[in-house]
């Protein structure tokens, strides 16, 4: 089988990064569970500056990788998968703006509207599968995440507390047909059970392309908040623990577990139950708050940049989406090509 | 001069949903919740084992209630014969050799709850205490059968031996010592309790034995 590599991650954080007080001293703002880890503000996060689109950002993101790889390497991918939370556009993804800016011509390209939070591992799995099975040899693999600047900062949303939680940010990986960092293996799970409980919410009740006053924000009850927190606490240990089984390693062997990052207890509750210390499970809440999609891939970047990753070292990506409608984990055995 | 009454106001700490409100108290409730949860911080200071029987709770309790057959049930208790003191019971935990326990049964037949009085070596102060409840599974699971719960607590004497002198030898081993493996060791005795009332009720058997050494009274 031809060996597939993560060979090399790049991200984009948008503007200057906002601090917590843009929520915290908004007039009539929730404070009561401020103090809570579940909803503990980050000191800072990103937003998008009020133009700013998915295909901006992914632009900007690519832009070390073409530094790092060469202009015609990447314009010459084979393959691009886009994840983008808010899409732009209602009707199309932001793959096919990718590729005009960045003057790609693949011959595989997926908007890919599934796997949320976790879709960075969803789309190392496609690439691996479409890379290993095709004449492909080159993707490019994009999140972009864009939903704190714009839904969460409307001026009815902006005072409760699960707006102070998100950031907005892009991370892209390049993968090739190489041994350089295998991709070992990806587990994935798609969990109808689960579809369709993260809602967007109108107070109104209209659809969201409906005109009308109310402002769109995530939906959720406390008994689904609940639900979720109960779902991800097994979720996410599950598949690394399914991942590493098959590749016949302790999950206290992984030296790098990056995930996404809704919030503190979740880090907390992951790192427990796979029986990591703290400093093998690298996070960006504190700078970047709740990345959503884009969390993996920028967390990785960050772990790369400040040297925390090692050649040779196992490094699991893993997360979970939604109201756990999928979950996935994927290892990589890293060695470093940045050089 | 009369004492003010306490409020609750004057007691700090207190969550309740008129301070801290449904949220706060869900976000509380989140920060306590994780995905997994050390064995120590479980069973540390407290044992607390349950376990479905498919057989009636009225006849699970009577088993119970008759301490001679935890020599049935229980991995290491047998050879029970009245001690001389009425309702107290001597024989031998065979978890180590020469090994006398004491024991006395207090059990409630309108709750169901059958309590085990014992002690190592002595029986002047039982203080190893196991504390068993039977309750209907049509009540809180909606079948026939029962539940059974089984508590132990962590008394200071489990970590130090308050009769030394008593043991048949220095060297011996004392029950405390065995507190991590409480959990373990007990869910094994609850699943021979299990098998043994499954068995018998499926078969139409009588439930219970007569003792071996009956008591007259």
């Amino acid at each position: 089988m031809t060996a597939v590599s993560l060979v090399d991650v790049a991200s984009y954080l948008p503007g200057e990064p906002v601090p917590a007080e843009f929520y915290t001293e908004y007039p009539a703002a929730e404070d009561k569970l401020r103090d809570h880890p579940m909803f503990k503000v980050p000191p800072s996060r990103h937003h998008v500056a009020a133009d700013e689109t998915n295909a901006d950002m992914v632009e900007r993101a690519v832009q070390p990788l073409i530094e790092r790889h060469g202009r015609e390497e990447i314009r010459g991918v084979d393959v691009l998968l886009v994840h983008s939370q808010l899409p732009d556009l209602p009707f199309v993804g932001a793959g096919t703006e990718v590729a005009r800016r960045l003057g790609l011509n693949p011959e595989w390209l997926v908007d890919v509207a599934n796997a949320g939070c976790a879709s960075f591992v969803y789309m190392l799995k496609l690439a691996r599968q479409i890379l290993t099975t095709t004449d492909a040899k080159t993707a490019l693999i994009c999140n972009a995440q864009s939903a704190a600047g714009q839904w969460f900062t409307q001026s009815q949303v902006r005072r409760l507390a699960q707006a102070a939680i998100p950031g907005d940010g892009c991370g892209v990986g390049y993968v090739t047909t190489s041994s350089d960092a295998p991709i070992l293996d990806v587990e994935t799970r798609h969990i109808g059970e689960y579809a369709g409980e993260m809602t967007v919410a109108a107070d109104d009740g209209r659809k969201y392309w409906e005109p009308g006053q109310s402002q769109l924000r995530i939906g959720f009850s406390d008994a689904s908040v609940a639900k979720v927190l109960a779902r991800g606490n097994r979720l996410v240990p599950e598949v690394v623990t399914d991942l590493c089984r098959r590749l016949g390693v302790a999950t206290t062997d992984i030296d790098t577990l990056i995930t996404n990052q809704p919030n503190r207890t979740f880090l907390r509750n992951w790192r427990e139950a796979l029986r990591l210390p703290g400093e093998r499970h690298p996070n960006t809440f504190d700078e970047y708050g709740n990345l959503f999609g884009a969390a993996i891939p920028i967390t990785l970047d960050r772990a790369l940049s400040s040297r925390r990753i090692e050649d040779g070292n196992l490094v699991v990506l893993a997360g979970f989406a939604h109201a756990g409608d999928f979950a996935g984990a994927a290892a990589v055995r890293w060695r470093g090509t940045r050089g | 001069m009369s004492e003010e009454p306490s409020t609750l106001a004057d007691i700090p700490g207190l969550l309740r949903i008129e301070n801290a409100g449904k949220e706060e108290l869900t976000a509380h409730c989140m920060e306590l919740t994780h995905a997994v949860y050390p064995h120590h911080q479980v069973y540390g200071r407290y044992c607390t084992i349950h376990e479905y029987v498919d057989c009636p709770p009225e006849q699970v309790y009577d088993y119970l209630r008759q301490g001679h057959h935890l020599e049935e049930w229980t991995c290491s208790l047998r050879d029970f014969a009245p001690s001389g003191t009425p309702g107290l019971w001597v024989g031998h935990d065979r978890l180590e050799n020469d090994t006398r326990i004491y024991c006395e049964v207090v059990a409630n037949p309108a709750a169901m709850t059958v309590d085990y009085h014992c002690a190592w070596d002595q029986g002047e102060k039982l203080w190893m205490i196991y504390l068993m409840r039977v309750v209907p599974a049509r009540l809180v699971l909606g079948e026939q059968g029962s539940v059974i719960t089984w508590t132990n607590c962590r008394h200071p004497h489990y970590d130090a031996n308050p009769y030394p002198e008593k043991a048949p030898r220095p060297d011996r081993p004392w029950v405390g010592d065995y507190w991590d493996l409480f959990y373990a060791g007990h869910t094994l005795e609850m699943n021979n309790l299990k098998a043994i009332l499954e068995h018998r009720h499926r078969n139409g058997l009588p439930l219970g034995v007569a003792p071996a050494r009956p008591v007259t009274r």
